[in-house]
């Protein structure tokens, strides 16, 4: 076990111990950061905050525009100015003290018809304005109560007829897991498998392998390395969530739709344990790749055949969320590469027996000791054979010759 | 007891039969020749030694026993292919390495410094391997194969990529570690190194023993009788005792008659009072043995086949 520790050390802060891996980690925050600043400050500059006119030949508007007590951040506010006469409004315009100005006709309530005058085409927050004050002054005229629920909107509870299946009908956070886990296995095999073909195709190319395995067996090679460059993808993981949280923290009180996310724990570890087995699988699947290899340009080419089957679900989502525990979502989730994302959201959609989610387990613990039996042999056989690709059926046939 | 026994190992790659019969025993405190043409089955046998392939007949003993992952922590490996990582630095290449063989941190920290010393690498440990000369990657690499004291070392080609003054400073280490007692195998095509380095041999050639024994019985066993001398006198040409002579410059080599005995030789030359400037009994080099028998070797195993 020590020897497994020693090479996930060595792995880990091989990458971690990196300037450059810090400067790609922090690299994708702050480019999403300096282009969300950048088209901010883009549509900051190009706001126009002039104000609008409004001329009320309708005599509609009894409850002039709400002023709010401060706009926030993004919401910036445009003034709506009553005048009393077009002529004035108009010529505002023209000397450029105001934006455009409406015109409510004096048959508004029949026809529901304004027209707004104006050089160039109104921003949405102008028209929001625009419909703002109408709506609410033509619901004060007829005497509506509730104002605050229809600018609220509907909220619409959904229920199986069984009682089974409950939602408060907007859904979102019953995919939030296996979104997550999609995203989090990609980042994975992406960093973390990317490292480990990396290293053992540059082991193959430097000749250290020889040298590796007269050391230590390479099923505590394989172990170390996964451990190791999981570890990696993991570290890469963690600050990015940290680095989010922070922003969380920050707009805290933009972000108060999260907390409709209502995350059983039982469910969340299960997907992330997933998740790390089928990472696992991953890895020994690139063991193999990275022996039959010969350069790291061939492998890379191969790495995408590991991220595909993994987002298999996302393809067959309609099968998922018809009939979660039909033969697609079935079969996907007993594939070890796809499992996490299948069985998560199967979950997110319909009660899994539990015997299903053992047998998952089963299979994808099988199927890990089954690539790590076979890249144990890959280590024998391919990465000796430095300048040769090695051929899949290879790994099952007598050994090749050596001088 | 023998350090490494090599009993009757076979092994086969597909069609091609790399090794088909090779034994052999090194003892420890010995420096021992394992020779061989290109292709002959050296590499496949140290591998099997080292337990990267399995036999597919024979046995190996190490150390008294099969091998086990406890006895590869004794032993000390330089592969033909030198590997070391390219984009890392020296130290930290020989640390990790030192490392997998169970050695701690402090005895690391100890023995590192003295072996950078050693080998005087001690100013480029902070390098990429890739920024060193091929021999200093050499001499890094035998860091390596050396830094946790093994009991066992097999070397391939420690030579290859070395001047003469490293290669001095190789050999020295190599006698010095014999000295401490350690068992050494040593594969490689100069056969002066052989020649000045080792106590016992082992040649092979198409995957079976065709020489073994230690070097000076080898090199009496192909002896031609033949003496080697240096004189300003003119002999005569017809010497007593002697049925050849060919001269070039002030050196003769003579042929005695036979069942004359070099002594015998001599004897004459004194008694013919002939001055001589150095007297040396012939003995072939061990690359004209390497030679005689590999292509004895490949003629019988042509005639076989």
């Amino acid at each position: 076990m020590k020897k497994v520790i020693d090479v996930a050390k060595y792995e880990y802060f091989k990458h971690v111990g990196k300037r450059r891996f810090w400067i790609a980690l922090l690299g994708v925050p702050v480019g999403f950061l300096l282009i969300m600043a950048l088209s901010i400050l883009f549509s900051f500059l190009s706001f126009n905050q002039d104000p609008v006119g409004y001329v009320d030949q309708a005599d509609l508007i009894t409850q002039p525009q709400q002023i709010p007590e401060k706009t926030g951040f993004l919401k910036l506010f445009i003034p709506l100015t009553p005048y009393d006469d077009e002529a004035s409004a108009r010529a505002d315009v023209e000397n450029g003290s105001l934006q455009g100005y409406l015109v409510i006709p004096a048959g508004y309530q029949s026809t529901y018809q304004v027209t707004y005058y104006a050089n160039s085409q109104p921003s949405s927050d102008v028209q929001n304005q625009i419909n703002e004050l109408l709506r609410d002054n033509l619901m004060l005229n007829q005497e509506l109560p509730y104002l605050e629920r229809i600018r609220a909107g509907s909220q619409i509870s959904l229920e199986s007829l069984d009682g089974s299946e409950t939602s408060d009908g907007t859904g979102w956070h019953r995919i939030f897991v296996p979104i997550l886990i999609g995203i989090l296995y990609f980042i994975l095999v992406m960093s973390g498998g990317g490292y480990l073909l990396q290293s053992l195709v540059e082991e193959k190319q430097n000749r250290t392998m020889e040298i590796m395995i007269t050391s230590v067996s390479p099923n505590q090679l394989m172990g170390g390395k996964t451990i190791g460059n999981l570890g990696v993808g993991l570290t890469q993981i963690l600050i990015w969530v940290l680095i989010l949280a922070l922003g969380g923290l920050i707009f805290r009180q933009r972000l108060t739709f999260l907390g409709d996310l209502n995350l059983s724990p039982g469910y969340l570890a299960l997907g992330l344990t997933l998740l790390v087995l089928a990472f696992v699988a991953a890895a020994g699947l690139l063991a193999i790749i990275g022996a039959t290899m010969s350069s790291m340009e061939e492998a890379q080419s191969v790495n995408a055949l590991i991220i595909l089957p993994a987002m298999l679900p996302f393809y067959f989502f309609q099968a998922f969320f018809t009939n979660p525990n039909g033969l697609i979502p079935r079969i996907l989730s007993y594939f070890p590469l796809s499992a996490p994302l299948s069985l998560s959201l199967r979950m997110a959609f319909t009660q899994v027996a539990t015997w299903e989610i053992v047998l998952v387990f089963v299979v994808l613990i099988a199927s890990i000791l089954l690539v790590f039996w076979l890249s144990g042999k890959a280590y024998r056989r391919g990465l000796l054979e430095y300048n040769k690709r090695l051929k899949l059926r290879d790994l099952f046939a007598k050994e090749v010759s050596h001088g | 007891m023998d350090t490494i026994v090599v009993s009757h190992i076979a092994k086969s790659f597909g069609e091609t039969q790399a090794v088909k019969d090779v034994s052999f025993s090194v003892r420890p405190g010995e420096i021992f020749g394992l020779l061989g043409p290109n292709g002959s089955g050296k590499t496949t046998s140290l591998r099997v030694i080292l337990d990267i392939y399995q036999p597919d007949k024979g046995s190996i003993s190490i150390l008294g026993g099969p091998m086990t992952a406890e006895k590869l922590n004794h032993i000390g490996y330089l592969p033909e292919e030198r590997g070391l990582y390219q984009d890392v630095e020296v130290a930290r290449n020989l640390t990790y390495l030192a490392t997998l063989k169970n050695m701690s941190r402090e005895q690391i920290d100890e023995k590192l410094p003295i072996w950078l010393e050693r080998l005087d690498l001690t100013e480029h440990q902070k390098k990429k391997t890739k920024e060193l000369s091929k021999g200093m990657q050499q001499k890094a690499q035998l860091i390596a194969a050396l830094i946790h004291d093994p009991e066992i070392i097999i070397i391939d080609e420690p030579f290859a990529a070395l001047d003469p003054v490293n290669t001095q400073l190789v050999k020295d280490l190599l006698i010095e570690l014999r000295n401490q007692n350690r068992t050494i195998i040593m594969s490689t095509h100069q056969m002066n190194q052989v020649e000045q380095l080792c106590d016992r041999l082992v040649l092979i050639d198409h995957g079976t023993v065709l020489l073994e024994g230690a070097l000076k019985e080898v090199q009496e066993r192909f002896a031609t009788n033949q003496v080697f001398i240096q004189t300003d006198s003119e002999l005569p040409e017809n010497l007593p005792g002697v049925q050849g002579i060919e001269r070039d410059g002030l050196n003769y080599r003579l042929t005695p008659s036979d069942g004359l005995s070099p002594r015998e030789v001599l004897q004459q030359l004194i008694d013919q009072r002939i001055g001589l400037n150095s007297f040396e009994i012939a003995t072939p080099s061990l690359d004209e043995i390497f030679i005689k028998v590999v292509k004895e070797g490949r003629n019988n195993h042509e005639e076989s086949n």
